[in-house]
């Protein structure tokens, strides 16, 4: 076990030894190979955090639409897998007619089936919303069910020897013995909500960090696309440790083990 | 039939203590259970014929190896498993009308907390169940708490209690909503020796306050010879009562009782039961 104090060190000994590799292979990239497209294929990482800060309040407008549509998508593809988990729980036909299904639903390439949402609802934040939705449910609703599907005979046989009835059991016993599992399905699904949310700004959205990468990318701007680059990246980030802090106030309980 | 329970139930009201006393409260006539191999091998006779009667208010052990069948006899008491053949009636009625009304306490071998509640929350579930005021509740909970020795550990998690304490935790669980019958399956058999011993005087302690009758599980003999008013003594393939043996050790029981000749001449003669088996 290392202490809180250590692991910050860690991590900043990290993020400045990564800093400096790149900075690093960037000069190698332009100043000995001579390349004349290293601005576009690694540019300087000071270049990157300063056309950030230039374009600060454009590129988080950006990425607030994208992220906000993705938000809300996730939380209703979490809501939905919730509930077809619980569904599925409660009755073995229901499940062995929708899993194959569910399985099949997620063989369809998003960048397929985004375009056709599209023409569905003709409305740019509709369709970020059905996508992030539509990737969220899935690993939120399998890690569910597994959950659900995992708790042990004797816990059920005490709430068995006390007669309670199923919606008792469900509340009292199923649902939070299975939220550990339901966080592990969160925690994959909340940086594909965002990555759905960029794809669908992708295909003709008016904002978001989709439009801005695609264009800096056409146009040539390569600060900007980087920048965008790394904005993207921090809001799967910043995602990912979302749902890691409603954990934490969720379920006091686990041991903290990192 | 029912007119009858109830002109029973009129008159066992009408009768003094003493008499109810002596009354029988789980009655098990002829039982037998045989489990079914799935994939088609010989079924196995966990339980042969077995006969047997509690009186109200006694502690009794069930003892015997594993494979004995006793820990099947505990659950079709309470409901858990169906028997083959055969039949226990608990005060008149059977096991599911028994488990219906919420009579049954049980502690299982493993603690079998619930890890997202806290301890006094874990106590309280079987009051919520039953639908009890949230005041009447947490008093409740804080008297079973002291009665186990748990007083100031209501705030923790059961995963920051010893085993032993998590067993505490299942034992007031058990008795929080006052039960006719304490089942108890091989409670302490994953204990270590010290902590069991404690538990031991603990148990026979909080059985005095509450008078409960008692249906304890295990394969340790000098536990079931100090805690019991009467051993069965029960023997593998297939599972059959061999030996009813009662247990005259004064109580209260202390340390002192299991270094007493009378303890260790009840263990030689449990033993002997055994042999030839």
């Amino acid at each position: 076990m290392i202490s809180r104090k250590e692991k910050y060190k860690v991590n900043l000994v990290w993020a400045i030894g990564i800093f400096i590799a790149w900075e690093l292979v960037a000069f190698f990239l332009e100043q000995v190979m001579h390349d004349p497209m290293a601005g576009a294929k690694l540019p300087y990482p000071h270049s990157v955090i300063i056309s950030i800060a230039e374009n600060f309040t454009d590129l988080m407008s950006a990425a607030g639409l994208t992220f906000s549509r993705a938000v809300f998508g996730f939380a209703l593809g979490a809501a939905i897998g919730f509930v077809l988990a619980i569904i599925m729980s409660l009755s073995k036909i229901a499940e062995k007619i929708s899993l194959p299904y569910l399985i099949i639903s997620q063989m369809i390439p998003v960048l397929g089936l985004a375009p056709i949402i599209f023409t569905l609802v003709r409305d740019m934040n509709t369709s970020r919303i059905v996508i992030a939705a539509y990737i969220t449910f899935f690993p939120v609703s399998v890690n569910m069910l597994s959950g659900l599907n995992s708790v042990e005979s004797d816990k059920k046989e005490l709430l068995y020897s006390y007669a309670a009835k199923k919606k008792s059991i469900y509340y009292k016993l199923m649902i939070p013995y299975s939220m550990p599992y339901l966080f592990a399905g969160l925690k994959i699904a909340a940086p594909m909500s965002i990555t759905a949310s960029i794809l669908v700004d992708m295909l003709g959205s008016s904002g978001g960090i989709g439009v801005k990468l695609l264009y800096s990318l056409y146009s040539g701007t390569k600060d900007v696309f980087w920048g965008s680059v790394v904005t993207s990246a921090l809001m799967g980030i910043l995602s990912y440790f979302i749902v890691i802090l409603f954990e934490k106030i969720c379920m006091p309980w686990r041991k903290q083990t990192t | 039939m029912s007119m009858l329970n109830e002109i029973d139930t009129e008159f066992d009201d009408r009768n003094i203590f003493k008499q109810r006393e002596e009354e029988i409260e789980i009655k098990i006539e002829d039982l037998s259970m045989v489990y079914q191999d799935k994939n088609g091998g010989e079924p196995v006779t966990a339980l042969k014929n077995v006969n047997l009667e509690i009186k109200e208010g006694e502690f009794i052990s069930l003892l015997g190896p594993s494979g004995c069948g006793k820990t099947t006899l505990l659950r079709i008491i309470a409901d858990l498993l169906q028997p083959s053949s055969g039949k226990v009636t608990v005060r008149g009625q059977s096991p599911r009308e028994i488990r219906l009304q919420k009579k049954y306490g049980i502690v299982f071998q493993n603690p079998v907390l619930y890890d997202w509640r806290t301890v006094r929350r874990n106590v309280c579930m079987p009051m919520e169940l039953l639908g009890m005021k949230k005041q009447d509740r947490t008093s409740r909970v804080t008297e079973m708490l002291d009665l186990v020795g748990l007083t100031n550990f209501g705030t923790h998690y059961p995963y920051e209690l010893s085993g032993g304490m998590q067993q505490r935790v299942g034992i007031a669980r058990a008795l929080a909503i006052n039960p006719e019958i304490l089942l108890m399956d091989e409670p302490f058999s994953a204990l270590d020796e010290f902590t069991r011993e404690k538990l031991h005087e603990d148990l026979l302690e909080i059985w005095t306050k509450t008078k409960k009758t008692v249906v304890f599980v295990t394969h340790n003999i000098s536990e079931a010879v100090f805690l019991s008013d009467k051993v069965v003594v029960l023997s593998p393939h297939p599972g059959r009562v061999s030996a009813v043996i009662d247990i005259d050790i004064p109580r209260p029981r202390n340390m002192e009782s299991k270094q007493s000749k009378q303890f260790y001449d009840y263990i030689t003669k449990i033993r002997n039961s055994f042999e030839g088996v």
